[in-house]
């Protein structure tokens, strides 16, 4: 229950940075994606029914605040996370450089799939400019930042009994 | 099919939340309004503290904003601060050009009034002492330039040339105790010698008793002594000094010409003359 509500808390977190604090801050406009941050966590260390859940919720979250179309983000993390679980199943990831460059491939793997379902289901009039803008920035943000957010998360985790149902 | 679904239930979970994804993006491209509960929760739950956050970042990034202001002012200060520097002393050259120009254009109208052969030059050097009164300028020998030849300015007489070398001259101010000018008093045409006083300028000697010589009287070249060409102006009397018993007067003369100032003279050839009728000086 700690474990659930401490990243209850690390996403309101998250997004609270990202829909106030991060538009403050010189980064040229781009928002780096903690929420990501936060579903590849989810994926590496959430072995679970709830990981997955969590992790669709998260997208749903950020679905809620972007004003896009409804279930984008969802998707987006929800394959992030099941990507990153059948990633973490068969390759070593436990180091922190292995975890830098899934968060920064991550970032790389959502813009695509948001894209792939704006182009079928919407569109991706005007788009390409800003992600050819944005992206690197948000993806390097992002992934440098992921060990500070995995060691506060695995923090809240030790202070809490082990919950994973691998 | 139980097991396989037990044992993968993760995959499963997430397959089936990726086709609920689907379904709602489907849902929600279809149809734009957004009656989404869940979503009015969150934003409802989320907006004091998106509030409060946006407040402190807000305040956060003016803070920052007016740190990063003040350094950049002390940059841009320091910047302006070299660039009024160089404005300034660009500002000088010009003035300077500017000054140069006129007193250029001035001596150019005066070479053009006088009828005979000039030579422009520019003063390089001053006298070493106090005892004498003297000025070297950029023009020799072999630029035409001969001992004896007069110097004026245009604002009127200044000397003589009294040595020569290849490329300068030293030329003799009216004031030096040793030059003398054959004078005329222009009002009157009452004749004398200018004579130096060094630093109190030049006294027109030789002037007899019954002339009518009064202060505020110009003087000017009378143009017999073969060096100075007629009607340039020397100076203005200040004073006039009688002796009781003598024959003869002094008048005191504030030379017309800037002495001390001067960077740019005429040397004369003899034979230049001002045109006629006009008798007054430049």
């Amino acid at each position: 229950m700690r474990t659930f509500l401490t990243f209850v808390a690390a996403a309101g977190g998250a997004l609270l940075l990202q829909t106030t604090v991060w538009h403050w801050l010189p980064l040229g406009g781009a928002i780096p994606d903690l929420l990501l941050v936060l579903c590849v966590y989810l994926g590496l260390h959430q072995h679970s029914v709830g990981g997955a859940l969590g992790a669709f919720f998260l997208g749903y979250a950020q679905d809620s605040f972007s004003g896009g179309a409804l279930g984008l983000n969802a998707f987006a993390l929800s394959l992030i996370f099941m990507v990153v679980y059948l990633t973490s199943r068969r390759l070593w990831v436990d180091n922190a450089i292995s975890k830098v460059v899934l968060v920064f491939l991550a970032v790389l793997i959502k813009t695509a799939a948001i894209i792939i379902l704006l182009s079928i289901f919407l569109s991706t009039d005007g788009l390409w400019s800003t992600v050819v803008r944005h992206l690197p920035v948000e993806a390097a943000v992002a992934a440098v930042l992921s060990p500070a957010i995995f060691s506060l998360l695995a923090y809240g985790r030790q202070t809490s009994p082990a919950e994973d149902e691998t | 099919m139980l097991e396989f679904v037990r044992r993968n239930r993760i995959i499963v979970t997430s397959g089936l939340l990726l086709l609920l994804s689907l379904l709602l993006v489907s849902s929600s491209a279809r149809s734009r309004r957004r009656g989404d509960p869940l979503a009015a929760v969150l934003l409802e739950a989320m907006h004091p503290l998106q509030v409060a956050a946006s407040d402190i970042a807000a305040a956060g990034a003016a803070v920052w904003r007016r740190y990063a202001d003040l350094v950049g002012v002390r940059a841009e200060n320091e910047s302006l601060r070299r660039r009024l520097q160089q404005l300034e002393e660009q500002s000088g050259r010009l003035a300077e050009l500017a000054e140069t120009n006129q007193r250029l254009n001035e001596l150019l109208g005066f070479r053009s009034i006088l009828e005979g052969q000039t030579h422009a030059a520019q003063v390089s050097g001053r006298n070493p002492g106090t005892l004498f009164q003297s000025l070297t300028i950029d023009k020799g020998e072999h630029d035409g330039i001969r001992k004896g030849f007069a110097v004026l300015s245009p604002q009127g007489a200044i000397g003589q040339v009294i040595a020569t070398s290849p490329h300068s001259a030293r030329v003799l101010l009216l004031t030096d105790h040793n030059s003398g000018v054959d004078a005329v008093v222009q009002r009157s045409r009452a004749r004398g010698i200018v004579a130096g006083a060094l630093a109190d300028g030049c006294v027109m000697k030789y002037v007899e008793r019954g002339e009518d010589v009064e202060v505020g009287d110009r003087v000017t070249t009378s143009g017999l002594d073969g060096i100075f060409p007629k009607g340039i102006l020397i100076g203005e009397i200040t004073k006039v000094s009688r002796n009781h018993r003598g024959l003869l007067q002094v008048a005191e003369i504030r030379p017309s010409a800037p002495l001390d100032r001067l960077e740019e003279v005429l040397v004369v050839e003899p034979g230049a003359r001002l045109p006629e009728p006009s008798a007054d000086g430049p």
